[in-house]
């Protein structure tokens, strides 16, 4: 097209940009829908090894000190177990933590996740309509015909 | 001794590829502008361009600020 018809350019030019815009971000939104799940399904593996640890390591502490009740004054060391059970205790309360403040930020995001998908899907459409004909006028005041395929 | 080489990027997080897609977009939109001073270039840059924008802007910032949570947390639970 001639450089009369510069506006008809840009305007086309910007109209294929929305779109690749709509596509582009609605990948965006998936990916970072993606990582929530991800980080979600992460730590959870992470807490549920920890709660093993736990579990095992209570039963060891409770099968030292009953060793410890039938010992007979011989001395039994059950320091180990115990720290190892104060360990998990605290790995796993750490984790719980970050899930807990994950599951908040989620709700945060949520009503501006929410909009945006709605503009993608139904606004940034019909603006890329109104550009599409409002270029088509500009082409029929002039008779400027549209590329071809 | 430090490598010489960079250090592998991990995967790209979306929040970043989401604000290079808003530059592509407003470079377009700067484009645009100066073919483009009528009064329906005026009602279009009101009700669609600015909105559009702004939006996005707020989403993307939002969007980071989710990643930044996500990514602490994984590295505070190693």
């Amino acid at each position: 097209m001639t450089a009369i018809h510069a506006d008809i350019d840009a305007l086309t030019e910007l109209r294929a940009a929305l779109t690749r815009f709509r596509y582009a971000q609605r990948e965006v939104a998936d990916r970072g829908g993606d990582a929530i799940e991800a980080t979600r399904a992460d730590l959870e593996a992470k807490a549920s090894h920890w709660r093993a640890r736990l579990e095992q390591g209570q039963a060891e502490l409770a099968a030292c000190r009953n060793r410890a009740a039938a010992a007979d004054g011989d001395p039994v060391d059950c320091s180990g177990y115990a720290r190892a059970v104060s360990e998990a205790g605290e790995r796993l309360e750490h984790i719980r933590h970050w899930q807990q403040r994950i599951d908040q930020q989620v709700i945060e995001f949520a009503g501006t996740a929410s909009r945006f998908k709605n503009l993608l899907e139904t606004d940034l459409p019909r603006t890329e309509e109104q550009l599409a004909a409002i270029i088509a006028s500009l082409r029929a005041a002039r008779r400027v015909q549209p590329p071809g395929p | 001794m430090s490598s010489v080489y960079p250090v592998s990027p991990g995967p790209a997080r979306p929040d970043r590829d989401g604000d290079q897609q808003l530059r592509l977009l407003e470079d377009a939109w700067e484009k645009a502008v100066p073919f483009w001073q009528d009064d329906i270039a005026r009602q279009f840059g009101t009700h669609h361009w600015m909105p559009l924008r702004e939006e996005s802007r707020l989403y993307l910032e939002a969007l980071r600020s989710m990643m930044d949570v996500l990514d602490t947390a994984q590295r505070d639970t190693e």
